[in-house]
């Protein structure tokens, strides 16, 4: 039991010289297992001075006005007198070529004979007169014809111009009869009008017949108003009589006695307006008879009138007809006219179209005379290139150096191509090549570029002369061509040029390498020390920058430094801000 | 003995899911290039987004530029703005890059090396180990210049340190803007980086080199929503799915990924599509295996001591030797006394004389209770039905 005991109390000794010795030595090296752990930064001091952007790029050097030696004909080269880089005079032999008919001399025989052939075709042309023969063989010039045509022309214009003066005249002339068919028309409506008119004008049969009518209008009122009264009376004597046999019923003597006395007096009354009933009457059938007659003179006043207007409008109506006629038969001799001188205008212009003809069938395409001029032109340049078949060489131009030679011995020569390139004497040379427009934005017309490994070239200066739109891509991109000079230059070399803007100073520079971004922007991470008993503890601080400008290998930057920090540019693993760095050894 | 080793065991399992979890995590933030939402702002909120394009999608520089004019209105439309007052701050970066070959000399030597056509912040989401010099963008005002791993610049110039150096790519000059350290190791050896490797400008690529088409494009930017951007991409971008690819790369490693991953064994292989990955793509996909991998085990580690302590709760649970009732009684009991005790306290009369009497019986009671508390704990153990464990604990506590 207790040997079991002491075992662990032995175990747990041991354990806690273990764990305590472990401890110990974590605590006197932990600065050093830490610093391990921790990422390492290289770093570098912020610094002033200053920053030029630079653009660079490469091109091949070409002559700045080069001249191309051109050769009309195709012929082979039998030698080449000069090499690329050799300097020239003007005459100096560039070429030696083959004594052997061109190309072009076999097609300008060709040609000749062609032409030939074409001419006698065209004389067995059927549409050709034998004045068009004799014409063209007595060497009538086209000026002639022009003349002829001139004169044709002439006299269709002057008949164009009378169809229209006739036409003229016949739209006058058509103008009038028109006017008078329609004064005519203007007649025959009148009396249509004045035919069917009342002619219930004022006049005194009118005002008689009114006054008959108003008067037998009165007396009519008149009866009516008797005969009113009449019936009225007559009425009340029917009721006086219902009354005197009620009273005689009732046995009222005195009141039927009344009545009977008031019924008389109705009775006188009656007889009166009797007597007054007929007079109206008679005055009534008086009056009907005056206005009848009123009546019938005033319609015998209206047929007398409407004959009379009617008669005088057909008189003058028929006075018309006579100047109508006129007019008709002066619109049917305008027509004539027209159609007559119409007539004139097409022959005159068929005697145009004949000329022409005659000119085309002399003078066009395949014209005769057009057929041998070919001929002639044919036969001179045949002549021309038999004299240049033998001892042909091509000479220099102009002086200066030869930069290309486009055709070597045994090989032709062309029409298109030229068959050497010159830099003319005391001419410059130039270099081009493309940049981004955000590049060219850097720079100016003026600006001097540097070489590239300049110390290969001895005296060599180049200046942007301009600044262009690149025809590849001319919303993106800017031609850039540099003037190069120098006694080392030549055509087809290449060049790196380096041109940039003047450099500004700055007074904080960090390293490309130094800057970072993330969401909030750009920013650089400082280190800050801190001595603890320990040892120097480093802290990464991050500070927020905003980049003014840069270069290849720095940034010119604007933040809350005092200038004398250390920025950390490169770590061997991700460093955040606020964490412990270790520093680079070196 | 057999408890021990079982506990033993489980402690084991659990401790190597540790190290698995911890080796998780360490190897998804060890992917650099699938970081950039995390350098470049919250990534609760950004996503960093890559596309992967066959030689037939015909991706082009307008193409997308087109793209990128379209991002701020669709930012605006999802009420993202712009909140940094830091002058030139910018919600979202991009970069696209094309494969291809150039030609590097000097006079030292001529290399014919793999070469990445960059355009846009490329290094932004890819900061390979910079020995010398600085990174460039395809935003910078020149772009001839070029950066070259170790093994380039040791044999065009005999030396690391050449940054600022002139190369002639295609016989035109360029300027060596940095140097790197190509990754190695089996995985990137295999993904690519097997031989020289040249990142240069787009625009060289294509005019002196040659280029494969524009065939990654990859985006870092805000995503209000879960999968805003993404779906913004794909629609935008890569809405030809037999020509493109579109990958989150921000959530590629979540947990969630890797059991889709896991339920993909068997068919993640295959591929349809004529998309040559880059060599960072192919790593990032390699990891995600190994991933899968790991999670698997970590499932299996972490499975065995959950199950190990369900078991032994039920077997605890069924031999505890109290019921709920017996809870139920005690705490009905200690109710009991709280309301007897109260009415004690109402009875007394003078603060002092409650205050000493009621400190001197809870002592007593205390002292009373003590005892029962072990006696009852012990008892609840099942400690009293092994005297030899209960007689050893008392007797160490006494020495």
């Amino acid at each position: 039991m207790n040997e079991n005991g002491t075992k662990r109390r032995d175990w747990v000794k041991n354990a806690a010289i273990v764990f305590l010795t472990v401890m110990l030595l974590l605590t006197f090296f932990s600065q050093t297992i830490m610093n391990y752990s921790l990422p390492e930064v290289a770093t570098q001091y912020v610094q002033s001075g200053s920053i030029t952007a630079k653009i660079r790029g490469s091109g091949t050097v070409e002559s700045g006005d080069p001249y191309e030696v051109k050769v009309t004909e195709t012929r082979k080269v039998a030698s080449v007198a000069v090499r690329v880089g050799d300097e020239v005079q003007k005459g100096d032999i560039l070429y030696y070529l083959e004594d052997k008919d061109s190309e072009e001399l076999q097609a300008a025989l060709e040609n000749l004979e062609k032409a030939e052939k074409a001419y006698e075709n065209a004389l067995l042309n059927t549409n050709l007169t034998s004045s068009d023969i004799q014409e063209a063989e007595s060497g009538v010039t086209i000026e002639e014809y022009r003349n002829r045509i001139t004169v044709k022309q002439n006299a269709v214009k002057a008949a164009e111009n009378a169809v229209k003066a006739a036409e003229n005249e016949v739209t006058e002339a058509q103008k009038k009869v028109d006017e008078i068919n329609e004064r005519y028309e203007a007649f025959n409506t009148q009396i249509k009008i004045e035919d069917s008119n009342n002619y219930d004008g004022d006049s005194d049969e009118r005002h008689a017949r009114d006054r008959a009518n108003e008067e037998l209008n009165t007396s009519r009122n008149n009866l009516s108003n008797v005969q009113k009264s009449y019936d009225e009376i007559v009425g009340a004597i029917t009721e006086i009589d219902a009354k005197i046999a009620a009273a005689n019923a009732a046995g009222n003597s005195e009141e039927a006695a009344t009545l009977q006395a008031a019924k008389d007096s109705k009775i006188v009354e009656r007889d009166a307006c009797t007597i007054e009933l007929e007079n109206a009457t008679a005055d009534v059938r008086a009056k009907e008879v005056a206005a009848k007659a009123a009546q019938e003179a005033l319609d015998a006043k209206k047929a007398k009138d409407k004959e009379d207007i009617i008669n005088s409008l057909r008189r003058q109506q028929a006075e018309l007809d006579d100047e109508k006629n006129e007019a008709e038969k002066a619109l049917t001799d305008k027509k004539n006219a027209v159609t007559d001188r119409t007539k004139d205008l097409e022959d005159r212009q068929k005697e145009l179209t004949d000329l022409n003809a005659q000119i085309e069938r002399i003078f066009g395409q395949s014209g005769l005379q057009t057929l041998q001029e070919n001929i002639d032109k044919a036969q001179e340049e045949v002549d021309k290139l038999r004299e240049k078949t033998t001892g042909a060489t091509i000479t220099a131009p102009i002086s200066g150096t030869v930069t290309k030679l486009n055709v070597t011995a045994g090989n032709s020569t062309s029409a298109d191509t030229p068959v050497a390139v010159m830099q003319p004497e005391g001419k410059g040379y130039t270099l081009s090549f493309s940049v981004t427009n955000e590049q060219a934005r850097r720079l100016s017309v003026g600006d001097k570029a540097d070489l590239v490994n300049a110390w290969r070239y001895d005296d060599i200066e180049v200046t942007l002369s301009s600044i262009k739109p690149d025809n590849t891509d001319p919303g993106q991109k800017k031609l850039l061509t540099f003037d190069v000079t120098g006694s080392t230059v030549t055509a087809g070399q290449s060049l790196s040029l380096s041109v940039g803007q003047k450099s500004a100073n700055y007074d904080l520079i960090v390293p490309n390498s130094a800057i970072r971004e993330d969401n909030n922007g750009k920013f650089i991470l400082i280190v800050e020390s801190k001595s603890s008993p320990l040892g120097t503890r480093y802290t990464a601080s991050r500070v927020d920058v905003e980049v003014l400008a840069s270069d290849d290998t720095q940034s010119a930057i604007s933040a809350a430094l005092y200038g004398y920090e250390f920025v950390i540019t490169t770590s061997t693993k991700p460093v955040e801000a606020g964490k412990l760095v270790r520093l680079a050894s070196n | 003995m057999k408890k021990i080793v079982l506990g033993i065991s489980g402690g084991c399992s659990f401790l190597i899911f540790l190290i698995l979890l911890f080796i998780t995590s360490h190897l998804c933030h060890s992917q650099l290039s699938q970081q950039a939402a995390k350098r470049w702002g919250n990534p609760q909120d950004t996503a960093q987004i890559s596309c992967f394009f066959s030689v037939y999608a015909r991706i082009t520089k307008d193409s997308i530029l087109e793209f990128e004019h379209s991002i701020d209105s669709a930012l605006v439309d999802a009420s993202v703005v712009q909140e940094s007052e830091n002058a030139g701050a910018r919600l979202w970066a991009d970069a696209y890059s094309a494969d291809g070959q150039v030609t590097l000399s000097t006079e030292r030597g001529t290399v014919s090396a793999d070469a990445i056509g960059i355009g846009g912040d490329f290094f932004l989401f890819h900061p390979e180990l910079l020995l010398y010099g600085s990174y460039f963008s395809g935003n910078d005002l020149m772009q001839d210049y070029c950066i070259i791993d170790e093994d380039a610049a040791w044999q065009l110039f005999g030396s690391s340190d050449v940054a600022g150096m002139m190369v002639n790519i295609g016989g035109q000059p360029h300027m060596v803007a940095g140097v790197i350290h190509r990754e190695d190791g089996r995985l990137a050896e295999a993904a690519g980086l097997d031989s020289t490797l040249v990142y240069v400008s787009y625009e060289t690529l294509i005019q002196w080199g040659r280029s494969n088409g524009i065939n990654h494009y990859e985006i870092v930017m805000p995503n209000p929503v879960s999968e805003f951007a993404y779906k913004y991409v794909k629609e935008h971008l890569g809405s030809d799915e037999k020509n493109a690819e579109v990958v989150e790369n921000t959530s590629r490693y979540s947990l969630l990924s890797r059991l889709k991953l896991i339920r993909q064994f068997g068919t993640r292989s295959m591929n349809g599509k004529a998309i040559i990955y880059p060599f960072w793509e192919n790593i990032a996909r390699g990891y995600e295996d190994i991933l899968a991998v790991l999670t698997l085990f970590e499932m299996l580690f972490l499975a065995y001591p959950v199950i190990l302590a369900l078991v032994l709760f039920i077997i605890w649970w069924r031999h505890k030797g109290w019921t709920l009732r017996d809870v139920r009684l005690k705490l009905q009991d200690k109710a009991e006394r709280q309301v007897e005790k109260l009415r004690a306290r109402k009875n007394k009369n003078g603060y002092g004389d409650e205050i000493t009497e009621g400190k001197e019986q809870k002592e007593k009671k205390q002292k009373e209770k003590k005892p029962k508390k072990r006696r009852k704990k012990a008892d609840d153990l099942g400690y009293l039905d092994e005297p030899s464990r209960g007689f050893r604990r008392k007797g160490w506590k006494r020495r």
